[in-house]
Formats: C-alpha cells, sequence, structure tokens
C-alpha cells in the first residue's frame, strides 16, 4: 500500500521527464539562426559572456540530439537562443550608445568653434 | 499502515501547495528573479513603449514557470522557463536602450545641424566683417571717379626708368589681393603710366611693364589672371605738370580700376 503513491508519483515524473519529446530540429534552426545574427552584428565569444553561454549550450543541445535526448537538447537550444539574442542586442545597444558619443563630440566642437567666434 | 499512507499523502500535497519549491530551492529563487525581473521591466513605461513583444514573451515564459512549480518534481522546468523569462525581460531592457538612443539620436542630430548652421552663419558674418573693413580700406585708398573706383599705386613706388615695384607697396597690394579674394566676382585693371622722360615707344613698353610688374604679384599671390586687365598708356595723362621732379614721381604710376561688385569693368581710356 505505501509503495502506491509513491509508483503514482514517479510515474508522473517518468512521464513529465521522457513522455516521448519530439526532436526539436526546429528550436535547433532558429538557435542556429539567432547565434548567426548575433555574429553578423559583431558579436565575439571572447568578449560577450552571453554569447560563450549561447555557443556552449548549442553545442551541448547537439549532442543531446545526437543522444535522442530530446527534451534535454529543446531546453538547451531555447535557452541557447535567447542566450544569443541577448547578445546581439547588447552589441546593438553599444553601438547605439557610441553612435551617441560620437555625436556628442561633434556637438562639444562645434559649441567651442561658436565660443571662439563669438570671442573674436 | 494508513496513517503512513496518510502522512505520504500529506507530505506530496504540502509538495505541491508549496508550489515545487519543497523539491527544488533554486527553482524558487529562480522564480523570484525572474518575477522581480518581470516587474521592472513591465512597470517601465519605455519598455512597454519600445519592446512590448519582449515583455509579453517574458511574462508567458514567467506564467509557464509559476504554473510547473506547483506540479512536484517539476524543478528544473521552472528554472529554465524562469531563465526564459529573465532572458526575455533583459532583452527588453536592451531594446528599450535602443529605443532611447535612437531618439536621443535625432535630438542630438538636430542640435548638430543647428549649432553647424549657427557655425556657417558666424563665420560668413565674420567674413562679411572682414570684407566691408577691407573695401572701407580700398575705399580710403581709392577714389571713386568716372572710370569706377580708382586706386593709384603712384608717387615714390617706381624708380625713373624702372618697372620693379617697389616692397613699400607691399601693404597696399596684399590689401588689393584680400580684397579681390572675399569679392570673387570683381575683376581689375591695371593701368601703367610714365613721365615724359624717354621717348613715346619707350613710356609705352615701360609704363605697360610696369602695369604687369603689379600684375604678377597679384597673380603671384594668387588672384586669377583672367581677372587681371594690363594697360600701358606711356605719359599721356599726367596727373601732375611734368615740369619737375615731384610732379614727374607723381606721373610715374600705376593705377587700379576697379569693376562693381558684379564684374563690370570701365571702358579703358
Amino acid at each position: 500500500m505505501i509503495f502506491r503513491p509513491l509508483l503514482a508519483a514517479l510515474a508522473v515524473v517518468a512521464l513529465a521527464g521522457c513522455a516521448a519529446d519530439p526532436a526539436p530540429t526546429e528550436q535547433l534552426r532558429l538557435t542556429r539562426q539567432a547565434l548567426e545574427q548575433a555574429s553578423a552584428v559583431g558579436a565575439v565569444a571572447e568578449e560577450s559572456a552571453e554569447l560563450k553561454l549561447a555557443e556552449d549550450k548549442f553545442a551541448r543541445a547537439e549532442a543531446d540530439m545526437a543522444d535522442q535526448s530530446y527534451k534535454d537538447a529543446r531546453m538547451q537550444a531555447e535557452q541557447a537562443e535567447l542566450d544569443a539574442r541577448l547578445a546581439e542586442a547588447q552589441v546593438l545597444t553599444r553601438k547605439s550608445q557610441e553612435q551617441l558619443n560620437v555625436l556628442n563630440t561633434r556637438i562639444t566642437r562645434l559649441r567651442k568653434q561658436l565660443q571662439l567666434g563669438e570671442a573674436q | 499502515m494508513s496513517r503512513l499512507i496518510r502522512g505520504v499523502g500529506a507530505v506530496l500535497l504540502a509538495g505541491a501547495v508549496l508550489g515545487g519549491c519543497a523539491t527544488h530551492p533554486n527553482s524558487e529563487q529562480a522564480l523570484q528573479q525572474a518575477g522581480g525581473d518581470f516587474q521592472k521591466v513591465k512597470e517601465d513605461a519605455n519598455v512597454l513603449r519600445f519592446a512590448p513583444k519582449d515583455v509579453i514573451r517574458a511574462g508567458e515564459s514567467l506564467a509557464r514557470a509559476d504554473r510547473l512549480s506547483t506540479y512536484w518534481g517539476s524543478g528544473a522546468d521552472v528554472e529554465h522557463y524562469a531563465y526564459l523569462s529573465r532572458r526575455y525581460s533583459a532583452i527588453a531592457r536592451e531594446h528599450t536602450e535602443q529605443g532611447l538612443n535612437a531618439e536621443r539620436g535625432a535630438r542630438l542630430e538636430l542640435e548638430r545641424q543647428r549649432l553647424q548652421l549657427a557655425l556657417r552663419e558666424s563665420k560668413l558674418s565674420s567674413v562679411q566683417q572682414q570684407g566691408k573693413w577691407l573695401e572701407e580700406q580700398i575705399t580710403s585708398l581709392a577714389t571713386q571717379t568716372d572710370r569706377g573706383l580708382v586706386m593709384t599705386l603712384g608717387d615714390v613706388l617706381f624708380d625713373t626708368g624702372d618697372a620693379e615695384l617697389k616692397n613699400s607697396a607691399n601693404r597696399t597690394v596684399l590689401k588689393i589681393v584680400q580684397f579681390l579674394q572675399l569679392n570673387p566676382k570683381r575683376v581689375v585693371r591695371i593701368e601703367g603710366y610714365a613721365d615724359n622722360t624717354g621717348g613715346e615707344q619707350e613710356n609705352l613698353r615701360l609704363s605697360r611693364d610696369r602695369a604687369q610688374s603689379v600684375a604678377d604679384v597679384l597673380v603671384d599671390l594668387g588672384i586669377d589672371e583672367k581677372r587681371i586687365q594690363v594697360e600701358g598708356y606711356g605719359d599721356q595723362y599726367p596727373v601732375e605738370a611734368n615740369a619737375s621732379e615731384r610732379g614727374r614721381a607723381q606721373n610715374r604710376r600705376v593705377e587700379i580700376v576697379f569693376s562693381d561688385a558684379k564684374g563690370q569693368l570701365g571702358a579703358a581710356r
């Protein structure tokens, strides 16, 4: 009698754990695309911890695919996709900030020149 | 026996009620962090303006993590969806920052254009002021005649029988150059004159050489040759009697006739 609830619980875990997850090929494609996009805007794993995470998780997802651990593969790939998208977004934010800095430098220079002109 | 069953059942129930945290303390922490992040982006009007889709996805993932946390043994899934939710929140913040930077950039670009225009105007006005000042100088050195504005490089600027312009003319010549540079449409006719010492042919050549030497200096200083006409009038049109040395010195001269601002030059003599 004592084993029945435990067995039931185990069954639930088993169902949740390996209930025939389909192979997440579409998710892996999406993740690969996200990684490519991040690289395209100039993100590199040496500078971006997020991209490094993404690459590592994607490698693990591919290994999980080979092992037919499809649930693990999907989770790794899903996380890797968002890691890569975050890495991409961070690069774009930095670039937009750099553009602002360039504009600010130009404005400062213009102001200085205008003041010089007035002083003359 | 039946007490034991109830006991186990109670533990399981408690686990479910506590939202999975009994089995996975990490998942509870992950859920809280994701909830905190989501709260922050959800309350930020700018994030809602620039990254509504990211916020929705962060909310959906969080809801999923929350729902899973009520199931026993789903700790890893809870952590997974909490992780995705946090990533969406972080991406939302990045997209918002980009949007804000684009707006800031647009404002700064307008400011830059405004300043550039102001600077251009101030430079222009300073050039115009300089031009006005030079014009006054030229006018004070020149006289308005029926031939137009005429400046005389006269007096002791040439020796008898010599076409070379003396150094004392440099300041005046420089002013003429500046004036012509600031008034790019104006052209000049440089007229050479001689005293009556020497023969007529010789004086014609000498007067022309004098005018040419002034023209050469202007060209050397960067005035386009096409803007300069050169004439020699020999000993015609004296301004003083050639009887005295002083009178002759006055007649050994070069006159520079300026066109009007549009480049219209009076007819040659």
